[in-house]
């Protein structure tokens, strides 16, 4: 039973992972895509035959690997741009992930920028990883972190933006496109337009949209933008920093070392150009190429017809999810508001015992706070258990999430 | 339906737990916490010539954790101090019946004995105030940190 805008019988056949069983013989229903997704056949055999064929260091030797070895990982580069419609390739630098561009951001931007009474914006929704790097940089120069709430229905409250640029203080916003936990999908555009009246830089952590739905930098308009590749069928270890050129251009180097330098005597060192400036150190040459093939894959299918495939399992787990008895479903109602992620608890019941009881059944959610600590404070929860969809996921997933949870339902008499 | 886990004892035990509470001034008050489960207890001992006047416990836990904490209140309640130094874990599992968790899940069997590891830290410090033999006091202490 597949959803009409995906051939899933034919994608699950690339992801060897999904034929493997769990729990005695239990087919895996793999729903934790939120926190990582699984990769197919396409994303390993790229690394692997980078290995096999083409391994030499990038940048540096003039023999015939080390050429091939550049040109593809340079190939991904501008692959990145198209993908997310930027302009200029040397925009994009190769990170290990998120947390690492963002941190890249406060560390290099940051401390350049930000003041003693300065004021940095995030939202209630964030991630750890957007929320303890300005902590850090707030810590150090006596700035100020603020957030952004949210409403009952899980929707930033953008009148609390307006009431913090008011105070002229505001450096930067930072928040994510989509948040990991209720899915909700910010007004990204809304709140870049603002700021941007304002004179503030933002920071837009699009970790859980990206491997979504369409995203155009240039038409979002913001100034620094962080993803991973391991969210979007692609390996660990890598993800992108995107910055404007006219902010990149002004920042200092984030790590000092080889690549990264023009020329370097005893005492004095002149930087490489962008993007290599901001890439010390041999980067992770395979896992990039892998991730070159996860974007072929995803482009190939097209990301509107992702979006639409998960549009529709979203909308078929949450009218099954709200008839099981005893359960809580939080976020946004508006499924065009909404990403695919499904954070739920039970009356009563701890989310790491709903964990157990649906592992029986070889089916994976996430249990746990899911780096939002802030977030399970403001609804008033410890943790909560999250089921996120993917391109692979079925209705028959959705299936055999919902018979799971009547089980939780039955065992504890709810 | 059933589940080898969450049976019906278990899962009424954790709903229906005793000795959930405060105690005014305790002897012993010790919290400890499991980060991974996001369990997090405290534990309560009032203690009378060398027994156990009172036990109250709060905190928030999984059902695992809660079913286990009230057993332990249970047995500890109204015996003396030596009884509560020597409880073994096996005496708590297998009043639930979960003795197949210390070798089937390295995960769930810390929510079951986060409050036996609680009690020994409890009785680690309160002891520490009172004997010398500093031998015995530390075996304790390397029995809570290896109870799992």
């Amino acid at each position: 039973m597949q959803t009409s805008a995906l051939s899933t019988e034919n994608i699950r056949k690339d992801f060897p992972i999904l034929q493997r069983m769990v729990r005695d013989g239990k087919p895996l229903v793999y729903l934790d895509n939120a926190s990582t997704t699984q990769k197919p056949n396409q994303v390993i055999d790229a690394i692997s035959d980078y290995y096999k064929n083409h391994n030499a260091n990038v940048h540096r030797a003039v023999y015939a690997l080390a050429e091939e070895s550049t040109e593809a990982y340079e190939k991904t580069r501008e692959k990145i741009s198209k993908f997310l419609n930027i302009k200029n390739k040397e925009e994009v630098i190769f990170v290990r992930g998120t947390t690492e561009a963002i941190n890249l951001v406060a560390y290099s931007w940051g401390r350049q920028n930000i003041k003693k009474g300065d004021i940095i914006v995030t939202t209630e929704y964030e991630h750890h990883s957007n929320i303890v790097p300005w902590q850090l940089l707030a810590n150090e120069k006596g700035a100020k972190l603020e957030y952004i709430g949210i409403n009952d229905n899980g929707e930033l409250i953008l009148d609390q933006l307006d009431s913090y640029l008011k105070t002229g203080k505001v450096k930067l916003v930072a928040f994510s496109q989509v948040s990991n936990v209720l899915g909700t999908i910010s007004n990204s555009e809304e709140i870049i337009k603002r700021c941007k009246k304002a004179g503030v830089k933002t920071l837009v952590d699009g970790a859980q949209s990206v491997p979504h739905m369409k995203v155009d930098i240039e038409k979002l308009d913001c100034d620094f933008f962080a993803f991973s590749a391991h969210k979007m069928l692609g390996p660990t270890g890598v993800g992108v920093l995107w910055v404007r050129k006219e902010i990149l251009e002004t920042m200092p180097p984030f790590h000092g070392g080889g690549d990264m330098i023009r020329e370097v005597h005893k005492y004095e060192t002149t930087w490489n150009d962008l993007p290599y400036k901001f890439e010390a150190g041999t980067p992770n040459i395979a896992d990039v190429i892998g991730f070159s093939a996860a974007i072929d894959y995803l482009s190939n299918i097209g990301m509107d017809a992702i979006r639409q495939h998960e549009i529709d399992l979203t909308k078929y787990a949450l009218e099954k999810m709200s008839q099981v008895k005893g359960i809580t479903i939080y976020g946004v109602k508006d499924i065009l508001n909404r990403g695919g992620v499904i954070s739920f608890n039970f009356h009563d019941v701890h989310p790491h015992d709903v964990a157990t009881i649906i592992d029986r059944e070889g089916i994976a959610v996430r249990s746990g706070h899911h780096c939002a600590q802030v977030l399970m404070e403001r609804l008033n929860v410890a943790a909560t258990n999250r089921a996120s969809f993917y391109i692979y996921n079925t209705k028959e997933d959705v299936d055999k999430l919902i018979k799971s949870l009547e089980k939780v339902s039955e065992l504890y008499k709810l | 339906m059933s589940d080898p886990l969450y049976t019906e004892i278990i899962i009424d035990e954790a709903r229906n737990a005793s000795n959930e509470g405060t105690l005014e001034n305790p002897d012993i008050s010790q919290h400890d916490a499991n980060p991974m489960c996001g369990d997090s207890i405290t534990l309560q001992l009032n203690v009378n010539d060398d027994s156990i006047s009172d036990v109250k416990w709060h905190g928030d836990g999984c059902t695992i954790c809660k079913a286990c904490t009230s057993v332990l209140t249970q047995l500890i309640k109204g015996k003396d101090l030596d009884y509560a130094r020597n409880l073994k874990k096996e005496e708590i599992l297998s009043e639930l019946g979960l003795e197949y968790l210390l070798k089937q899940s390295p995960i769930r069997i810390k929510c079951a004995l986060l409050s036996l590891k609680a009690l020994k830290l409890g009785l680690y410090s309160f002891l520490g105030k009172k004997i010398e033999d500093s031998a015995s006091l530390n075996n304790l202490k390397e029995e809570a940190s290896k109870l799992y």
